[in-house]
C-alpha cells in the first residue's frame, strides 16, 4: 500500500473499496450459508448509512447508540456514524433496561439501533427517561410492528433512504469524508464499571490506526487473514479485530449464526487470528480435559503422554530459546498426527497462526497447556482509555505470563509506586462529560495511569501483578493480588468464578461458584444426584472435590497467598443482580458486601 | 426466502378470499360426533375457527380432545356431523390429502426421526410439497437441484424462527426434551400449513420453555397468520394465549367463548378446575 493512506477508518474504508472493490470484506452466516459482503458493498452500505443519519439530524459531534449482537449492521450503523463525524457507541445487548436508559442519556445519543424484538422491547420501556432519543431502527423488524412509536423506522427503509439521496448528490459522501479530522472522537466505548458507574472514552481514528498501523506491518497481517467476531462490539479489544484490523489490513471478518453456535461457527471459519478472552480459553480447555477423562482407554492415554510431553517441549522451547533437540523434534512430529492436530481441528484452531488472549489476566499454567497442544497463545494488553491495545506478545517469541512489549509508539513507564504509566498516539481523547475523571487519567505530561501495578523484564516485556485498587493487604501486612489467586483457582475446570478475600483478615479465604455444566457432568458420572445449581453446591462430595482443586492451585502459590478456608456460592454470579459487569468481570465490593455473612463465617 | 414469503404461503390468495363471505372460517366443525362401540369420545361438537385465529381446546383426560384433532386430520371418520377444512369435508379426504389442504400437526408424542438431524426431519416436512418425481431425484435434474435448493431454503427459514441453529446437524435422538418438542413444531411448520394443530405443546416442558414455546405460539399467529388450534392441559397457559377458548368434558362441549368468559362460566368451573376454585 501506498504512503498515502487515509488517516480515518471510513476513509480507510473507502480506499479499500476503490482498490479491491470485489474482494470478499466480511462473511455472515444466515440460512446455514456463509454469505459474502465485498468491499464496494460495504461501503455502499455505510455511505447509505450515513446519509439516512445526516437526513434524520445526525450531526458531527452527536452520538448514536447500538444495541444489538455482532453482526455487519452493527459495522455499517458504526462507521455510517463516523463518516459524518458522529460518534457510535455500543451498548451491551445483555444490559438491562435501565443500564441502557444510563448509556442513551449520558452520552446523548439521538438514534438508537437496536438489533430486534428483545432489544426494541427495552427502548420502548425506557422511552421516559430517555426523551432525547428522537430515532429507533430495528434491524430484523420481526414482532415490532405493532405498537405506534412514531420514532420507530426498520432498518432496510432506513438505508433505502439514505441510498436513494445518494444517488441524487452524487460526490455528498467523498465531501463528507474529506471534512473529517482523525484526531476527533469516532467511538464511544463505556468502561465495564468494576468500580463505579461505567464512563464513556472517547476514541478517535488517529488513536485506533496508531496502534494498528505498526502491529500490522511488524506481523504481516494482510488479506488472507481471517477472524471471527464473537465477543461484543461494545468492547474496544473486538472493535480492534472487526473494525481496525478489517479496514486497516484487509483481514476477512467472519459472523457466525447466533452466540449459541460459537464453537461450530469456529470450526467452520478456522481463523488464522484469534483473540479470546481468558473465559473462552478455559471454556476450550475444559471441554478437552472433560471429554479425554471419558475418552476410550487408548486415546486418553495418547492423550496424557502426548499433553504432558508437549507442554514440556513448549515451556523448554520458550525458556531457552535455543533449536529444539532431535528427540523434541520427533515427539513433536508424532504428538501433532495423532494428537495435537485432531485437538486443533476440533476447536477450529488448526490454521490459527496467532492465537491471542486479552482483556483479563490468564493462568500461565492454562497457557501452557495450551502452548502443549501447539496452541501457542500470546497473551496481551490494552485498556478501553489507550485505544484497545498497548502490548503483545510477538508470536515466535512470547513469555509466558507477561503480557509482552509496547507495540511501536507506545512508551511505557512505571511509577514509584509500581503503577504502568503509558504514553502514545493510542492513548485517548478522554472520558465524554467527565474532564475530573480524565485528569485523573492523563497527566499533564501525557502519560496515561492505567491503574495496574506491574514489573517490566531487561527486554522490556511487561507482567501484570494486580489492579492498584484491588490489593489485598493481609493482617499480616503481605501486599498480594486477588487475580492472581483467583487466575490460579481459576485453572480447574470444576470451578467457574472465584473471589479471593483476605484485606485486614490473618489467611487468605475464597468465594467459588462451581461450573455448573461440567460439576454436573461430573455428578452424573458418579450417580451423585442432584437437582440444582444449590443442591449440586451443597452437596458434601462436590465440596471435596473443589477442596482437592484448591489444594492443587495452592500448589503453585506463595504460602501466604495460598486459599485457607472456601465457600461454594449456592447460586451464580449474575449481571441482573448487579455481581457482574456486562463483561462478566465480577464487582468485587458488590459481591463482598453480598456474600458478608458467608465471608464473616469462614474467619469465624 | 424471507418471513414475508412464509406468511404468503400461510394466508390464502386475495382471489380466493373473495370467493365467499365463509372463506374467512378455515376451520368448520358441525355436530361432530364420534363412537368407539357405547364409548362416545365426542359428541355433537360445533366450533369454527376464523383465518389467524388461535384457538384453544381444553379438557380433563379422556374429555375427547385428541380425538377431535383426529378427526380433523382425517385420521378419524366421525360418527355424525362434519368437519370442514377450507369448505371441504375432511371425512371424504385421506389424511394426506388433509396434509395436502394444509393441515399439519404438531404430535405429543413427538412423530420424528430420531437418527435422522434435526435437518432432516425438518425437510421430511416438506415431502408432500416435492414436485420432482423418483427419476428426476435420481438422476439430479436441474429441476430437481432447485428443488432441493427451495426446500433447503425454507427448513432454513424455520431454524432461525425457531432457533435450532446450534442443533442442526444434531440427530433428534441425543436432543434435549424441550429442544425434540421444538423441532416437531418446526417439523409441523416446514408442511407450510394454513391449519396448525398443537397437541400439548407444552407437556413435559419446564417453566421456561413453557414460556419459549407460548412466544413462538404468538410468532407463528402474528408473523406467519397460520391459523392454530391448542389442545392444552395447562389452563393458565391458555388463558393468558388463546383467544377463544373451547371446552370438553366426556365428548361434549361444555363451554366456548374468551377466556374471561370461560372463566367464570360455571359449568367449566365444576368440570374442569373442580369445587376448589
Amino acid at each position: 500500500m501506498s504512503a498515502e493512506r487515509p488517516a480515518t477508518l471510513p476513509g480507510r474504508l473507502a480506499d479499500r473499496a476503490r482498490r479491491t472493490p470485489d474482494r470478499v470484506a466480511l462473511r455472515e452466516k444466515r440460512l446455514g450459508l456463509w454469505q459474502e459482503v465485498s468491499w464496494s458493498e460495504y461501503r455502499d452500505h455505510v455511505a447509505s448509512a450515513a446519509r439516512a443519519l445526516w437526513e434524520v439530524g445526525v450531526r458531527p459531534g452527536d452520538s448514536v447508540a447500538i444495541l444489538s449482537d455482532n453482526r455487519p449492521e452493527w459495522l455499517y450503523a458504526d462507521l455510517g456514524a463516523q463518516s459524518i463525524g458522529a460518534r457510535a457507541v455500543g451498548v451491551y445487548q445483555t444490559n438491562p433496561p435501565d443500564d441502557v436508559a444510563y448509556v442513551i442519556q449520558d452520552s446523548g445519543s439521538k438514534v438508537l439501533f437496536c438489533e430486534d424484538q428483545e432489544q426494541y422491547d427495552k427502548a420502548v420501556a425506557i422511552a421516559e427517561s430517555t426523551p432525547g432519543l428522537e430515532r429507533v431502527v430495528v434491524f430484523d423488524p420481526r414482532g415490532t410492528q405493532h405498537g405506534d412509536d412514531p420514532r420507530r423506522s426498520e432498518w432496510r427503509a432506513f438505508l433505502d433512504s439514505g441510498r436513494a439521496q445518494l444517488a441524487d448528490e452524487p460526490g455528498w459522501y467523498e465531501a463528507r469524508l474529506a471534512e473529517l479530522d482523525p484526531t476527533q472522537p469516532a467511538m464511544v466505548v463505556y468502561t465495564s464499571g468494576t468500580t463505579g458507574a461505567p464512563k464513556g472514552a472517547l476514541i478517535s481514528s488517529a488513536n485506533a490506526l496508531g496502534v494498528l498501523d505498526p502491529f500490522v506491518a511488524e506481523l504481516g497481517i494482510g488479506p488472507d487473514d481471517t477472524v471471527l467476531s464473537y465477543l461484543p462490539l461494545c468492547h474496544v479489544a473486538e472493535k480492534l479485530f472487526a473494525v481496525y484490523l478489517s479496514l486497516g489490513a484487509g483481514v476477512i471478518v467472519h459472523f457466525g449464526e447466533s452466540i449459541e453456535t460459537v464453537q461450530s461457527d469456529l470450526r467452520e471459519v478456522s481463523p488464522t487470528i484469534f483473540l479470546g478472552v481468558p473465559r473462552i480459553w478455559e471454556k476450550m480447555a475444559a471441554f478437552i480435559q472433560v471429554r479425554m477423562q471419558y475418552a476410550s482407554w487408548l486415546k486418553r492415554r495418547l492423550y496424557q503422554f502426548f499433553a504432558r510431553r508437549g507442554r514440556e517441549i513448549a515451556i523448554r522451547r520458550l525458556e531457552a530459546g535455543t533449536g529444539a533437540r532431535w528427540l523434541d523434534w520427533l515427539l513433536w512430529r508424532i504428538g501433532d498426527l495423532v494428537v495435537y492436530r485432531p485437538l486443533q481441528e476440533r476447536l477450529g484452531l488448526r490454521r490459527c497462526w496467532f492465537p491471542l488472549s486479552g482483556a483479563a489476566p490468564i493462568s500461565r499454567e492454562l497457557l501452557a497447556w495450551f502452548h502443549g497442544l501447539g496452541v501457542p497463545i500470546c497473551e496481551g494488553f490494552g485498556m478501553t482509555e489507550c485505544g484497545g491495545a498497548s502490548h503483545y506478545n510477538p508470536p515466535g517469541a512470547p513469555r509466558l505470563g507477561t503480557v509482552g512489549k509496547p507495540i511501536p509508539g507506545v512508551e511505557q513507564r512505571l511509577a514509584d509506586d509500581g503503577e504502568l504509566l503509558l504514553r502514545g498516539v493510542n492513548v485517548f481523547c478522554g472520558y465524554l462529560g467527565r474532564p475530573d475523571a480524565t485528569a485523573q487519567a492523563v497527566d499533564g505530561d501525557g502519560w496515561l495511569h492505567t491503574g495496574d501495578i506491574g514489573t517490566v523484564d531487561e527486554d522490556g516485556y511487561l507482567r501484570i501483578t494486580g489492579r492498584k485498587k484491588e490489593i489485598i493487604i493481609t493482617a499480616g501486612g503481605k501486599n498480594l493480588s486477588p487475580e492472581k489467586i483467583e487466575n490460579a483457582l481459576k485453572a480447574s475446570p470444576y470451578i467457574k468464578e472465584a473471589v479471593a478475600i483476605g484485606d485486614g483478615r490473618p489467611y487468605i479465604a475464597a468465594l467459588i461458584q462451581i461450573e455448573y455444566d461440567i460439576v454436573g457432568d461430573w455428578a452424573t458420572r458418579q450417580a451423585l444426584p442432584y437437582t440444582s445449581f444449590e443442591d449440586l453446591s451443597d452437596k458434601s462430595e462436590v465440596r471435596a472435590l473443589i477442596q482437592g482443586e484448591v489444594d492443587r492451585a495452592n500448589q503453585g502459590l506463595a504460602r501466604v497467598e495460598s486459599v485457607r478456608r472456601f465457600v461454594l456460592l449456592r447460586k451464580e454470579l449474575h449481571q441482573d443482580d448487579g455481581e457482574l459487569t456486562a463483561t462478566q468481570k465480577v464487582r468485587r465490593r458488590a459481591v463482598l458486601e453480598r456474600y458478608r455473612d458467608n465471608i464473616d463465617e469462614m474467619y469465624g | 426466502m424471507t418471513l414475508a414469503n412464509l406468511k404468503a404461503a400461510a394466508s390464502p390468495a386475495d382471489g380466493e378470499r373473495a370467493d365467499s363471505e365463509r372463506a374467512d372460517a378455515l376451520l368448520e366443525i358441525d355436530s361432530l360426533s364420534l363412537s368407539f362401540g357405547a364409548v362416545r369420545a365426542l359428541d355433537g361438537v360445533s366450533l369454527t375457527a376464523a383465518q389467524g385465529e388461535l384457538l384453544a381446546v381444553i379438557g380433563p383426560n379422556g374429555a375427547g380432545k385428541s380425538s377431535l384433532f383426529n378427526c380433523i386430520s382425517g385420521l378419524y371418520r366421525p360418527t355424525a356431523g362434519v368437519a370442514k377444512v377450507a369448505g371441504r369435508d375432511v371425512a371424504a379426504l385421506a389424511p394426506h390429502q388433509v396434509a395436502a389442504l394444509g393441515v399439519a400437526r404438531m404430535f405429543q408424542n413427538l412423530a420424528l426421526f430420531d437418527n435422522l438431524s434435526v435437518l432432516d426431519n425438518l425437510l421430511v416436512g416438506r415431502h408432500h410439497l416435492w414436485r420432482a418425481g423418483f427419476l428426476r431425484n435420481l438422476l439430479f435434474t436441474r429441476r430437481a437441484r432447485a428443488e432441493e435448493i427451495e426446500h433447503r431454503a425454507y427448513a432454513e427459514t424455520i431454524i432461525e424462527f425457531l432457533h435450532l441453529e446450534r442443533f442442526r446437524w444434531t440427530p433428534v435422538a441425543i436432543l434435549p426434551y424441550g429442544v425434540r418438542k421444538r423441532v416437531e413444531l418446526g417439523r409441523a411448520l416446514c408442511m407450510q400449513p394454513r391449519l396448525l394443530l398443537l397437541d400439548e405443546p407444552t407437556a413435559g416442558l419446564n417453566q421456561e420453555e413453557t414460556e419459549d414455546m407460548g412466544r413462538y405460539i404468538l410468532d407463528i399467529r402474528d408473523e406467519l397468520g397460520v391459523t392454530q388450534i391448542l389442545i392444552e392441559h395447562e389452563l393458565r397457559f391458555v388463558m393468558d394465549l388463546a383467544e377463544r377458548i373451547c371446552v370438553l368434558d366426556f365428548g361434549r362441549q361444555i363451554a366456548l367463548g374468551t377466556p374471561a368468559e370461560v372463566r367464570r362460566d360455571p359449568a367449566v368451573i365444576e368440570a374442569y378446575i373442580g369445587g376448589a376454585a
